[in-house]
Parts: C-alpha cells; sequence; structure tokens
C-alpha cells in the first residue's frame, strides 16, 4: 500500500512543554487509520500538525519532519493553502457557518475561484450525495446550515470537506458530540467513503476504533506507544501499555 | 433557627437595597425625559425647520401708485384674537417671542390691501410682499404719532385705523430655527461615520486577527482605554491645532468648519469604534476560523468572508455608540467648528450640530430653557429614529446572512 503520510521523529513543544516525542507513523492510502490514547496523550495534536492546524496556535515549535507524499509539509516553501486544499478536516464540534447548507459547501470552491452557477450546483449536489446527506436537505438548500440536527450538521461539514475533492480527510473526535444514532450514520459514511479517501480519526471511542479502522495508533502522553493493524491490535496488544488501556485499567 | 431567619433579613435587605437603587437610576432618568418634555414640548412646531435661525428687519414703504384704502370685509373667517383694520385690509394678533416680548403678528392680509406689497427701503430697495408670518415691529404715519409693537396690538389696530398715511413699516421675518443645526448634525453623522467606521473596524481586525497576542498589540490596547477617558475638549484642542489648519489650507474654508468638525469627531469616536468592533470579533467562535482554514480558504477571506459577516452585530452597535457620542458632542465641537448658528450649510463653512445650538441658547442673555428643551425632543427624535433605522437594517442584514435564523 501506498504511503500518505510519513512522520520522521516528529516532535512538538507548546512553548517549553513537549506534545509529541519522536512520533514515527505511517499512514496508508484509501485506509482508516485511529489514533487513540487517554485525553491529552497528543492525539489531536498529532492530527493537527498534519494539516498545518497548529500553526495558528501561537509559541508552537515542532521539529522532524511530515512527508505528504513527497511534499515535506513543514518546508518553508510548502504552500499551507494547497496543503489544505489537499487534506481537509472535520472537527470535533458540528461547526457550519451561518450560512445556507449550499453557501457552507460552496465556501472552500469559492475561496480558490469562481464558478458558474451550473458547475457549482453540481459540486454542492456531489459533495452532499457523498455525504448522504442530499436526500435530508435537498428541498432545503438555501436554509440555515443551523436548523439542521446535531448530525446532520457533522455530515454537512464532511459535505464541506468534500466539495474541494481532498486526498485525505482528518476527522477530529467526529462523533463525540452526537447521538448513538447519528454516530453510527457517521461510521458507515467512513466506511462508505474509505474506498476513495484517506482517513485520519481520532477517537475516544476504542469501540469506534474497532468497528470502522484498518490501523490503530495508540499515544501516551506524548509517545506513539503501538501502532498496529487494528484486529491485531485488538486481540494482541504487543505492549503492556496498549493491553491495559484497551482492557480498561486506566484511560 | 436563628441562624435561619437571620439569613431571610439579609436577603431582604440585599434585595431592598437592589430596588432601591434601581428605583433611583430609573426616576432620575425619567425626570430628565419629564423635565425636558415638559420644558420644550410647547415649541415643537413645524416652524422650527421651516423658518430660519437669523430673522431679518425690514423697513417698507407703502408703493405710490396705490395708497387707497381697502374699505373691504375679510374673505375669511378670522380667529376672535385677530384685530381686523378694515380700512388698510390688515389684521393683527398678538404674540410672544422667544425672549418673552409682546410682537405683533400679522395674521390675515386682504388681496386688495393698500399695503399688501411694499417698496423695500433697505439697500435693494424692491417690491417685497409682505406676508402673514411677519411680525410687525413698528408703523409710523404721516398724521400722526408712531405705533410700537410693544405697546400692544389693541392700541397699534386702533392707531392703524385712525390714520389716512402711513409712512412707512417695520416688520421681522420670524427666525429662530433650527433647521441648519439639524442639517449640520446629519452631516456630521454621515461624514464622522464614513471616516471613522472602516479606520476603526480596520485597526480592530489587524488587532484581533492579525496582532492579537503581540506586545505591540496590548500596548495599542491599554493606549485606546486610556483615549476613551479622555475629556472630549482635549480632542477639540487636536481639532484646533491640526485639523482646522489643515482644512483650511487644503479647502477654501477660513477657520472652523463642518470638515474639521467631522475629523475632530471621527478621532474622539476610534477608540469606541475600535474597543466595541474588537469585542464582538472577540466572540465571533474560533471554530468558524478553523473550519474556513482547514478549507483552504486564505487568512484574508476568512477574515472578509467568516469574521466580518460574523461581526456584523457588533459593528452597527459601534455605530450606533457612534451616532449617540457625534449627536451629545458639544465641548469639541464648540473648538473644532465654532458655536456660530447657520441657515446655509456648506461643508467648508461654520455652522454647529443641535447640542452646540443648546449651548448657544443657554449662553444667550437670558437662556433660553423652552428653546433648549425643544432641541433636546428633536436631538432625542433624532437618535431614536437613527436607531431603529439601523436595527431594521441590521435584521434585514441577519436574515440575508443566516438565512432566517436569529
Amino acid at each position: 500500500m501506498k504511503k500518505v503520510f510519513d512522520t520522521q521523529n516528529l516532535s512538538l513543544f507548546y512553548g517549553k512543554n513537549q506534545a509529541l516525542k519522536n512520533i514515527n507513523l505511517s499512514i496508508f492510502e484509501k485506509s482508516v487509520t485511529a489514533l487513540i490514547g487517554p485525553s491529552g496523550c497528543g492525539k489531536s495534536t498529532f492530527l493537527r500538525t498534519l494539516n498545518r492546524m497548529n500553526d495558528l496556535i501561537p509559541d508552537v515549535s515542532i521539529q522532524g519532519g511530515v512527508w505528504f507524499g513527497d511534499i515535506s509539509i513543514y518546508d518553508q516553501k510548502t504552500d499551507v493553502i494547497d496543503i489544505r486544499k489537499r487534506i481537509g478536516m472535520v472537527f470535533q464540534k458540528p461547526n457550519p457557518f451561518p450560512m445556507s447548507i449550499y453557501d457552507n459547501v460552496a465556501y472552500g470552491p469559492r475561496c480558490q475561484r469562481n464558478y458558474s452557477k451550473k458547475e457549482m450546483d453540481a459540486l454542492v449536489k456531489e459533495a452532499l450525495v457523498k455525504s448522504a446527506l442530499y436526500e435530508e436537505v435537498k428541498d432545503r438548500l438555501q436554509r440555515s446550515a443551523l436548523e439542521l440536527s446535531g448530525g446532520q450538521q457533522q455530515r454537512l461539514c464532511i459535505a464541506r470537506a468534500l466539495a474541494m475533492n481532498p486526498e485525505v480527510l482528518l476527522m477530529d473526535e467526529p462523533t463525540s458530540a452526537l447521538d448513538p444514532i447519528a454516530t453510527a450514520k457517521i461510521e458507515e459514511l467512513i466506511v462508505e467513503l474509505k474506498k476513495n479517501y484517506t482517513i485520519v480519526i481520532v477517537t475516544h471511542s476504542m469501540q469506534q476504533a474497532a468497528r470502522i479502522s484498518d490501523q490503530t495508533a495508540f499515544f501516551l502522553l506524548g509517545d506513539l506507544i503501538e501502532v498496529e493493524e487494528t484486529k491485531t491490535f485488538f486481540a494482541t496488544p504487543k505492549d503492556p501499555r496498549s493491553e491495559s488501556y484497551i482492557t480498561g485499567r486506566f484511560g | 433557627m436563628s441562624k435561619f431567619s437571620f439569613r431571610y433579613v439579609i436577603d431582604a435587605l440585599l434585595q431592598g437595597i437592589t430596588f432601591l437603587f434601581s428605583s433611583i437610576s430609573f426616576l432620575t432618568l425619567g425626570a430628565i425625559l419629564v423635565f425636558v418634555f415638559n420644558q420644550g414640548w410647547s415649541l415643537v412646531n413645524i416652524d422650527l425647520i421651516r423658518y430660519p435661525y437669523e430673522s431679518t428687519t425690514i423697513l417698507g414703504a407703502p408703493l405710490e401708485d396705490q395708497n387707497e384704502f381697502c374699505l373691504c370685509e375679510p374673505n375669511i373667517t378670522l380667529d376672535p384674537e385677530v384685530f381686523y383694520s378694515n380700512k388698510w385690509g390688515v389684521g393683527f394678533s398678538q404674540g410672544q417671542d422667544l425672549l418673552g416680548q409682546a410682537t405683533v403678528q400679522l395674521a390675515y392680509i386682504h388681496p386688495n390691501s393698500p399695503i399688501s406689497s411694499l417698496t423695500n427701503k433697505g439697500i435693494e430697495g424692491n417690491e417685497f410682499v409682505l406676508l402673514p408670518e411677519y411680525l410687525i415691529q413698528k408703523i409710523s404715519y404721516n398724521d400722526r404719532s408712531t405705533s410700537l409693537a410693544r405697546r400692544g396690538v389693541e392700541r397699534m389696530i386702533n392707531e392703524l385705523e385712525s390714520s389716512n398715511s402711513i409712512y412707512e413699516i417695520e416688520v421681522i421675518t420670524k427666525g429662530g430655527g433650527i433647521g441648519g443645526s439639524i442639517i449640520t448634525t446629519l452631516w456630521l453623522i454621515g461624514l464622522t461615520l464614513i471616516i471613522a467606521i472602516p479606520i476603526g473596524v480596520g485597526a480592530a481586525l489587524y488587532l484581533n486577527e492579525y496582532a492579537k497576542h503581540s506586545q505591540f498589540a496590548n500596548a495599542i490596547r491599554s493606549f485606546i482605554e486610556t483615549l476613551t477617558g479622555v475629556p472630549s475638549i482635549i480632542f477639540g484642542l487636536l481639532g484646533v491645532a491640526i485639523f482646522i489648519p489643515l482644512t483650511v489650507a487644503t479647502t477654501n474654508a477660513t477657520g472652523g468648519n463642518l470638515i474639521s468638525g467631522a475629523l475632530t469627531l471621527s478621532v474622539i469616536l476610534l477608540p469606541i469604534v475600535i474597543r466595541t468592533t474588537e469585542e464582538s470579533l472577540k466572540v465571533v467562535p474560533m471554530d468558524y476560523r478553523n473550519a474556513s482554514l482547514a478549507l483552504g480558504a486564505s487568512r484574508t477571506q476568512t477574515t472578509f468572508k467568516v469574521v466580518i459577516p460574523n461581526a456584523l452585530p457588533g459593528i452597527l452597535a459601534a455605530v450606533l455608540l457612534g451616532i449617540g457620542r457625534i449627536v451629545g458632542e458639544s465641548a469639541a465641537l464648540i473648538f473644532a467648528i465654532g458655536s456660530i448658528v447657520r441657515d446655509e450649510i456648506t461643508l467648508t463653512d461654520k455652522s454647529t450640530s443641535l447640542a452646540v445650538h443648546i449651548y448657544s441658547m443657554m449662553t444667550d442673555e437670558p437662556a433660553n430653557i423652552e428653546l433648549s428643551s425643544t432641541i433636546a425632543i428633536i436631538i432625542l427624535a433624532i437618535v431614536l429614529v437613527l436607531n431603529l433605522l439601523i436595527k431594521f437594517i441590521s435584521s434585514k442584514i441577519m436574515k440575508g446572512k443566516l438565512g432566517g435564523v436569529i
């Protein structure tokens, strides 16, 4: 399988606080990689290094390399906008813009160039179909996105990211604010999207990781403890810390 | 048990104090309104806008070819208070001017009256028409002694009736209007907002979006906070020292003018606009910015497409505060424009806002509290109308932006 991301001795500091310690992790094309670990273990921080969202936080310094294909993400010459166009992101809390459903999906493409109405209509429809939301909202595309339920809002955020036609989707605990039914729908969607996209998902739920991911990476206090194919990881964890975490002895 | 009741006493006491203080504040604010309306309501009149501020005195003499008597009855029914002379075809009524002096107002003039048109004895020397709103100051005759307005209308009409030949009539056009000051105030509001809002919003965007945590931004912030506490008369000095010379050098202005006033007000407004806007930018959720950036939007696109639309209510609040400040400002404007009341408003000439108009009225001898209160009512009305207008606009904008929510 082709590597999409490859990190080499990646360390990240918030001021003097080291949040990531020498992480070496490969993420493969058209698969789901789950990042698990207790709160504060650095899994979200790691996710945010992949599309440089940590740039927004003052006082962050990074050592080591993050490779996206053959692009070095933290190279001075790398265009961060280009990176983010190719790597979509979905956040923990559904955060649609206070605009219409249509405008939410069209937002990303519109920032890049002008589209004709026909092109844009097709693009919006495609993204909503891919995120399994189209049937529910097709009659009210011009209504506010804030009228949607939490689960629908989260799928709208996925559609918004898909409208940019990215190669990768980063998901930061996308179901933690949702009820079980909405969660199931999103999980179903993730499995479906895996066919065309590489997905990296941070999750608090080990069941979720076991259900949907192909590869699981376990973080603890900034260290990457273990990375393994999901089935193997949950069946026979190599590291005793992984074992105590998945058996629920801490975390 | 005793502990329990003690708590009730404390609660009742604190609640009582809260209610007492809140009622004191409501009563005080209500009392101001009552005072202003009580004093000024009687003078609220369309004439305030219809007539210019300046009243002019015209000396008129009868036209030579029309010196016959009218001897006519009025063709409309006159008020019982109007005294009518059918020899001359004019009706006078008793009035009182803004200073409380007795005046005689021309209430009615018959079309055939020999004095319906007079020759202006002033420099121009034109013919002019007596209008039923003029005040008659005095009438002098060829065959008897002069009648004066302050001796009352009844005596004047009797003397007029008993005379056969008028020598001259002194009339005063109605003045005291505040139309000029209203226009100046509206100009000031418009110009100042046009200057201060974009600059202030720009500064707030810089502080909150680009330089949020820098030392420089923090220094600027505390500097701005200091400026909000500076008395406005100091800004007035700035206007005199910088903006008046600037406008004199660049326009045909010769002293304080509307533009220098608007510039001075803009400086007063800036700290308020920056702070209010920054507060509204702060409450735009970080999630929106993150989502926009993660979608490959640039920082500028994020600012203009997501942050500013969401901060619009706050920016409009800044506009509202600004209008209040502009309308209410007087000390700085006395310096930066001057306190001369004008009727013809040009941007490069002296004129005065309504607040300074009140100042001029109150520095007159004697102070004119009634008219000042009337102006206060008009200021209240202007502010109220503008506030409602902006709230209306903002609700329209919000509807369009949020697709019906909020």
